[in-house]
């Protein structure tokens, strides 16, 4: 599809069982493959950082990141393109 | 209680079930529920038992259509877990608040294949707003005031909470909340002055407005601000399926509803508008056809309370993420009367050229449409109407008309068969002050039968419609329409069925069930008609009666659901028959 770029999504979460899940099925569950998937901690032990590359357009990333920041346990999300 | 006494986990979740003020729990009980079934007797909330867990569901779900409180409901591991999954999906893509409590098998068997062992959470993590796998008893009081916080907070949707066996039986002393916090979730958004402001502008300028209304503004509670604001600024109101009763479709300011099958005026009037001021919708398919040429002349307002849905599918000039009712109320003073003459004469033209109406195919034969207007005129327009999935779903969103909010409870955006007759006896739970009457195709309610027993136990005074074309409608119609009538699964009579279903012609009955037998079996009270003449008051008579009433009524099969804009197709292309 024309005008899709690899974006890099920086996604902070509540450390929690569960979300890694839940955000992976958001991106998967709408027929976009994740490209590279990099979680680790932060300073503070509660909180998650992932690291997310995803093939899409524009308009698809915004909407994935819409969707990721109505999720419960997600606190922050910004994305650029790679 | 007392801070250091402990009970157990069970008892924690059935106290704080009560806490956050639930009054009806719909359920079905299992190996892995016991303990929390153990506290309901002395529990201060009714319990109600259906027969399936699909059925359970549907009757939370129809209970918080019909109220706007969250609907409850209660079931056990492995099978009474996957089996909520269609009632969940249909809450969670129409955003409707429910709580659904699985049981689960102990924490040491879990991920064994333990006897009734599914991975609730995994299963119904895409079909919820959220879900929750507990871990401790000392979790539970918490974990239920975040379910129902999330489950009403934000866009409302159905939230899960999975309980092992062992955390039921645990003791805990923790306490409900005092209040719910979250660190990651503050659905809360409201309208900036500079957004208000340009708001109102572009009422004020527009030559052509439109309003759009969907179930976000009965969710919101802000149908008398959208009268204010139609009536005040001269704006007609279309509505989507999930928005009927939003506007009174009395109204002359009323178009009805919009989309694939929605009145021809609504549709011409989005497409000819030069604003369309959408509140509370997420512009589905199913109303805006072909994108590309929805409302080409329209500069789009949307206001809703889902970050995501603003601009998901349609571009808009001005988006706004806030509640419906905050936003109109204080946009209403900003706005000038005004009424738009030439506008609304177009759009009256289109209704007397192309109103609602029907066509009799056969002399004799009960047309389905009738079916409607005869509910519509035994309740006085104000029975809380549930409807099943298919061509009685449609006949019944054009045919009744609207005007009270929650008075049209629909499974719109997942059109799960199915959801009818569970979905009717919850909101007769919920609603004693009106009539509750389903509208069931034959298909559908043979999917949720078995829950009329529940109604006739206790003694609602349902009446449950059903519209009996001995077809899957929507099917046969979308398969002589565009599938050069093959008709291939869809036919629920011994004739008329494809070689390949291999039917003796000479069997002894048409088809099956007899549904006022099934009825009778059920314990219900029922009627069939097949007169014309007779079906007002029949429909009168099951309507009037303190009984659970069944009608079954057997309609023209060949009718079809008129207007339609194709799937994907722009409103240019509206098919009359």
């Amino acid at each position: 599809m024309s005008g899709e770029q690899i974006h890099r999504l920086n996604c902070y979460v509540e450390n929690k069982p569960g979300v890694l899940a839940r955000i992976v099925g958001l991106i998967s569950g709408r027929g976009y493959n994740i490209q590279t998937l990099n979680v680790g901690p932060t300073e503070d032990g509660t909180v998650s950082r992932m690291k997310i590359d995803v093939l899409g357009t524009a308009k698809v990333i915004e909407q994935i990141m819409l969707q990721l920041r109505n999720q419960v346990n997600v606190i922050e999300v910004t994305s650029r393109r790679k | 209680m007392n801070q250091n006494e402990k009970r157990t986990g069970a008892q924690a979740l059935v106290d704080s079930l009560v806490k956050s003020g639930v009054e009806v729990l719909f359920g079905y009980p299992g190996g892995q529920a016991l303990d929390i079934f153990n506290c309901l007797p002395d529990a201060k909330l009714l319990f109600v038992l259906g027969r399936h867990e699909q059925g359970c569901v549907h009757m939370a779900d129809g209970y918080a259509r019909s109220t706007g409180k969250p609907g409850v409901c209660l079931v056990t591991s492995g099978p009474g877990a996957t089996n909520t999954v269609t009632g969940l999906a249909t809450a969670n893509i129409d955003g409707i608040p429910l709580v659904v409590i699985t049981g689960q098998v102990p924490m040491d068997l879990i991920g064994t294949d333990a006897f009734q062992e599914a991975d609730t959470t995994g299963v119904t993590r895409a079909v919820s707003k959220h879900n929750f796998l507990v871990h401790s008893a000392d979790e539970i009081p918490e974990i239920v005031a975040q379910a129902f916080y999330i489950a009403t907070h934000g866009k409302p949707g159905p939230v899960v909470i999975d309980i092992p066996k062992n955390c039921q039986q645990a003791m805990t002393s923790a306490q409900y909340p005092e209040r719910v916090s979250l660190r990651a979730y503050h659905p809360e958004s409201a309208a900036t002055s500079s957004q208000l402001s340009r708001f109102a502008r572009m009422i004020n300028d527009a030559k052509r407005p439109v309003i759009y209304a969907g179930g976000g503004v009965i969710a919101s509670g802000a149908a008398k601000d959208v009268a204010a604001l139609a009536h005040k600024a001269g704006i007609p109101v279309a509505t989507t399926l999930m928005g009927l009763g939003s506007f009174d479709e009395h109204d002359p300011l009323s178009l009805r509803m919009a989309g694939m099958h929605g009145t021809p005026a609504a549709n011409w009037a989005m497409n000819e508008a030069d604003l369309i001021i959408a509140l509370g919708v997420r512009f589905s398919d199913r109303v805006t056809g072909k994108i590309s040429k929805y409302a080409p002349q329209a500069k789009i307002v949307h206001v809703d309370c889902d970050p995501a849905s603003i601009g998901k599918n349609v571009s808009v000039a001005l988006g706004i993420v806030a509640d419906v009712k905050d936003v109109l109320t204080t946009v209403a003073s900003r706005v000038k009367a005004a009424s738009h003459p030439e506008w609304i004469a177009k759009i009256d033209g289109w209704k007397k050229s192309r109103p609602v109406s029907w066509k009799q195919l056969h002399p004799g034969v009960i047309m389905p449409q009738a079916v409607i207007e005869a509910v519509d005129k035994a309740t006085d327009g104000r029975a809380v109407v549930v409807t099943d999935v298919g061509q009685h779903q449609m006949w019944a969103a054009q045919h009744f008309r609207y005007s009270i909010p929650r008075h049209f409870l629909t499974s719109g955006g997942m059109g799960t068969m199915g959801f009818g007759i569970p979905a009717a006896i919850g909101a007769a739970f919920a609603r004693p002050d009106h009539k509750t009457v389903a509208i069931c195709g034959d298909g559908g309610a043979q999917m949720t039968f078995e829950e009329v027993v529940c109604a006739v136990e206790h003694k609602l005074p349902v009446t449950f419609v059903i519209v009996n074309n001995g077809c899957l409608g929507m099917v046969r119609q979308w398969q002589e329409l565009f599938y050069k009538k093959n008709y291939s699964g869809s036919i629920l009579t011994v004739k008329g069925r494809p070689r390949n279903e291999h039917l003796e012609q000479d069997l002894d009955y048409d088809y099956l069930p007899d549904f006022v037998k099934l009825a009778e079996a059920h314990g219900a009270e029922a009627y069939r008609v097949i007169d014309p003449a007779k079906l007002d008051a029949t429909i009168a008579k099951a309507v009037k009666s303190n009984k659970t009433t069944v009608v079954e009524v057997i309609v023209e099969p060949r009718a079809n659901v008129y207007p339609m804009i194709p799937a994907g197709k722009p409103v240019s292309e509206m098919v009359f028959d």
